[in-house]
């Protein structure tokens, strides 16, 4: 029993990593727009696919799908920024029906295009298990979460040195004084939409070498991510990180303890619990109050 | 009527209110007088329910109100306007008095909406879309009238008179006192000209920094050396 | 005048048993475009009066579905009062959802879109409740009143239209309530309401314990007019997008819009859209939703009403 705990716990940390990419994608959105892209998990599922498609035709490793999948995720993220961006009236609720429309729209087109079918890897690498004393992981998890940690550095470098990390972060905790700093804030928040497009497109691949694949994931994916997010307090990457890695080792010990169909269910209670009693999440402050 | 004991507002790490303490009657009239950013707004936000102060006690009618909703403490007979007018939106002037009335104070009574309309000289615009087709004095006078249709004991106004030139000052400084008279009401205004202050009200409290600095009948308030400073500081800064 | 348009619905409505009664293949669309209308209807309430987006209506219907159902099969209650507990039901569950409204919009949303899962998972695990997802069925069928079969096409049919129309008058009434302006005025100017005396949580909680009771009756009436229920199906997302489509597309901010929405939006999905892709139909309807929000986001009743107030302030100066 102490060893499927000590199983259960590693591999909820290795995909916890991944749902923190995930999250990041939407709190960064969100922080430069308070808007909630309700199709960014539909944009992972989209690069996930590219994944597959890269290593069906050709045999490579799924990891050389990630230009490929940047390229997609980036057009299509950067057309859900414009086309939000022409809503007048009721932006904020207006935005979550058209990401949802969107999120709709781009589930049905992989479901016509790859089917309903379950996909995963073929890789024989990323198959492979390796042991660390009591615990192993499929070579894909741990490369998933390396390639994560090393994504999240970069975007932690980004958003602390890079004038548009700065002017980020500047539109996310304050529009108007951003605006009076001469900060264009439309240009902050298309650049959000491309890293978050850049975040999505390495999760996705990330999750194809690591899991299985389907069109129905998508609006789970966006629950997931958005979740951590409240977990998290929509704060700091560190938070997000650390409120990924709860959520996916949750996971993984109800599927141990309990049984697979109740995952998702914990997860989601803990959302609830979280967002009704304590507004702030666990790790930072952002009211969130009506 | 109202009171409040040592009561601290902090934004955080700003303090906009530190230890403010006074007590008022029923039917006075009070003068809440201070330089901008002195505290005044942020002390009717406190005692209506839009902020929660960090410490001390809000009693309103011998109740402790400080953990009340903003609606409950209408309901209780706590009317406030606006420095600006916030009208409710989408709908006429006499709904936006009908709803303060249905909900603030408890009855539908067309009679007394029809009164208030009149007395506050509303009664023309009175099927107007209240937020886009009044003018800016209008707007105000719908603050009031919304605030009296609610059946208030208390009314806190702030600045209501900003924006008048001198003889219509005069003639709203007639009408304050018509509606304490007719509706024995209590209340507290916010207003600079000291002028009006010293003729309307029996009674002025200073804040400065949000602290108060003064409180007594408007000629010791104007003459105290620490409310003097306050003002000429305020005008050289 | 103003009343043509309903008149004209109401027209529609009951020329089409008398041209179609015989078809039980129209019959049956209408019948089920009845049921999405009901549940558009709920969500137009919930979001134009309440001033909240629900991604989660499928929980409602799904609770009304099954609490009538198991109701009149396992412990004999007759259909009629089943109907009313299922829809009882959808509002009880409602209220594990009244924390949410003090959330703001996006955070309301999500929250919806959560339970909305849970309950489905829920559904699904407990099987000795529902049968899981083996499916239920056998339950008792729609009763006969009055001589008229109400489990026949047209009967259901009947019921179905009387239905929609008593839960459209009971939003206009409310509507036209004292609570139906403090909340027109609570959309943009909360504070300033809130401060007159209105309790905004309240009468919000209000609105969606409404709107959860209309959508768990027509739940109860759709699980007794197809007699089977399988968790996937009477949770399944489509119970909340195609009410969100119906009534952006009618116009939510209309009454009459969501009703007339709902019917030509599942007539267009299952006539023209499942033709054309038998798989992945619904694509067709997010881009539909897409270009209302984008193009028209107040639907085309909502354009209309705009053209006509402009006609009639054209008309008066």
């Amino acid at each position: 029993m102490l060893e499927l705990l000590q199983q259960s716990l590693f591999s909820g940390l290795l995909v916890g990593s991944v749902y923190a990419l995930v999250a990041l994608g939407i709190a960064l959105t969100f922080g430069a727009m308070k808007i909630i892209n309700l199709a960014h998990g539909e944009l992972v599922l989209l690069a996930a696919y590219m994944a597959y498609v890269i290593e069906s035709r050709t045999g490579w490793n799924p990891y050389a799908a990630i230009p490929l999948a940047f390229a997609l995720t980036g057009i299509v993220s950067v057309v859900i920024y414009l086309l939000i961006e022409r809503i007048r009236e009721h932006r904020e609720l207006n935005s979550l029906i058209l990401t949802f429309a969107i999120g709709i729209i781009l589930t049905n087109a992989i479901l016509l295009v790859f089917a309903s079918d379950v996909r995963s890897t073929g890789s024989p690498f990323l198959q492979d298990a390796v042991s660390f004393g009591p615990v192993y992981a499929m070579k894909g998890e741990i490369t998933a979460f390396i390639i994560s940690l090393a994504v999240m550095a970069g975007l932690w470098w980004w958003l602390k040195n890079s004038w548009y990390g700065r002017a980020v972060r500047a539109v996310s905790s304050n529009r108007d004084a951003a605006k009076l700093m001469g900060i264009d804030p439309r240009r902050v928040e298309l650049a959000a939409f491309i890293v978050a497009g850049i975040l999505a497109s390495v999760a996705g691949v990330a999750l194809y070498t690591m899991s299985v694949v389907q069109p129905a994931l998508g609006p789970g994916l966006t629950i997931k991510a958005f979740i951590v997010a409240v977990l998290a307090g929509v704060g700091s990457i560190p938070g997000v990180f650390c409120a990924a890695l709860l959520l996916g080792v949750t996971e993984a010990m109800t599927v141990t303890l309990a049984s697979s169909a109740l995952q998702e269910l914990v997860g989601m209670v803990l959302f609830l619990l979280v967002l009704f009693f304590m507004p702030n999440g666990l790790f930072g402050a952002r009211a969130r109050r009506g | 009527m109202l009171r409040l004991e040592d009561v601290t507002v902090r934004f955080g790490g700003l303090t906009a209110l530190k230890d403010v303490s006074f007590a008022m009657g029923a039917g006075e009239i009070l003068g809440l007088v201070g330089p901008n950013g002195a505290g005044k707004t942020t002390l009717f936000n406190t005692i209506s329910g839009l902020v929660r102060p960090k410490t001390g006690r809000i009693l309103f009618a011998e109740r402790e109100i400080g953990r009340l909703p903003l609606h409950a403490r209408a309901r209780l007979g706590l009317g406030r306007t606006f420095q600006i007018p916030q009208p409710m939106h989408h709908l006429t002037v006499r709904e936006n008095l009908t709803v303060a009335q249905v909900f603030g104070a408890g009855k539908a009574d067309t009679a007394r909406v029809d009164e208030i309309l009149e007395v506050m000289e509303l009664g023309q615009h009175a099927e107007r879309n209240a937020a886009t087709e009044l003018a800016l004095q209008e707007l105000k006078r719908l603050e009031i009238a919304k605030a009296l249709a609610t059946n208030p004991k208390l009314l806190l106004l702030d600045e209501v008179l900003a924006g008048l030139e001198s003889n219509a000052k005069r003639r709203f400084v007639d009408k304050l006192r018509e509606l304490h008279e007719r509706y024995k009401l209590a209340i507290v205004i916010v207003e600079h000209d000291i002028e009006t202050i010293s003729t309307l009200c029996s009674r002025a409290v200073v804040l400065n920094f949000g602290q108060m600095i003064a409180d007594g009948t408007p000629a010791e308030v104007f003459r105290n050396p620490a409310v003097v400073e306050s003002y000429t500081g305020a005008a050289d800064a | 005048m103003r009343s043509l348009p309903a008149l004209l619905i109401l027209a529609v409505a009951i020329a089409v048993p008398i041209a179609f009664g015989g078809n039980s293949y129209v019959m049956g669309l209408m019948v089920s475009a009845l049921i999405v209308a009901g549940v558009a209807l709920a969500w137009a309430l919930l979001g134009n009066l309440g001033g909240m987006v629900s991604f989660g209506h499928a929980a409602f219907f799904g609770v009304g579905a099954y609490t009538s159902a198991i109701l009149s099969a396992k412990f004999g209650l007759p259909v009629p009062l089943a109907l009313l507990a299922g829809a009882c039901g959808a509002a009880l569950c409602s209220i594990v959802m009244l924390p949410a409204l003090r959330l703001s919009g996006p955070y309301f949303a999500l929250a919806i879109l959560a339970y909305a899962h849970i309950f489905k998972i829920l559904a699904t695990e407990a099987t000795s409740i529902t049968g899981g997802s083996a499916g239920f069925q056998r339950f008792p069928p729609l009763p006969t009143v009055l001589g008229l079969d109400l489990s026949s096409r047209v009967g259901s049919y009947g019921l179905l239209v009387v239905l929609v129309a008593l839960c459209a008058a009971i939003y206009l009434a409310v509507k036209r309530s004292h609570v139906g302006t403090a909340l027109r005025a609570m959309a943009e100017s909360e504070d300033a309401t809130r401060v007159v005396g209105v309790n905004a949580t309240l009468l919000k909680a209000w609105m969606l314990l409404l709107s959860a009771f209309i959508t768990g009756l027509f739940g109860a009436m759709n699980a007794h007019i197809i007699n089977f229920l399988e968790p996937d199906y009477a949770f399944s997302a489509s119970w909340s997008i195609l009410p969100i489509i119906a009534a952006i597309f009618g116009g939510y901010r209309t009454i009459l819009g969501p009703v007339a929405g709902a019917v030509l939006i599942y007539l267009f999905d299952q006539i023209i859209a499942k033709e054309l892709l038998p798989v992945g139909h619904e694509i067709l309807l997010g881009v539909l939703l897409a270009g209302m929000i984008l193009i028209a986001p107040n639907g085309l009743f909502g354009m209309f009403q705009r053209k006509a107030t402009k006609g009639a302030a054209h008309a008066a100066a």
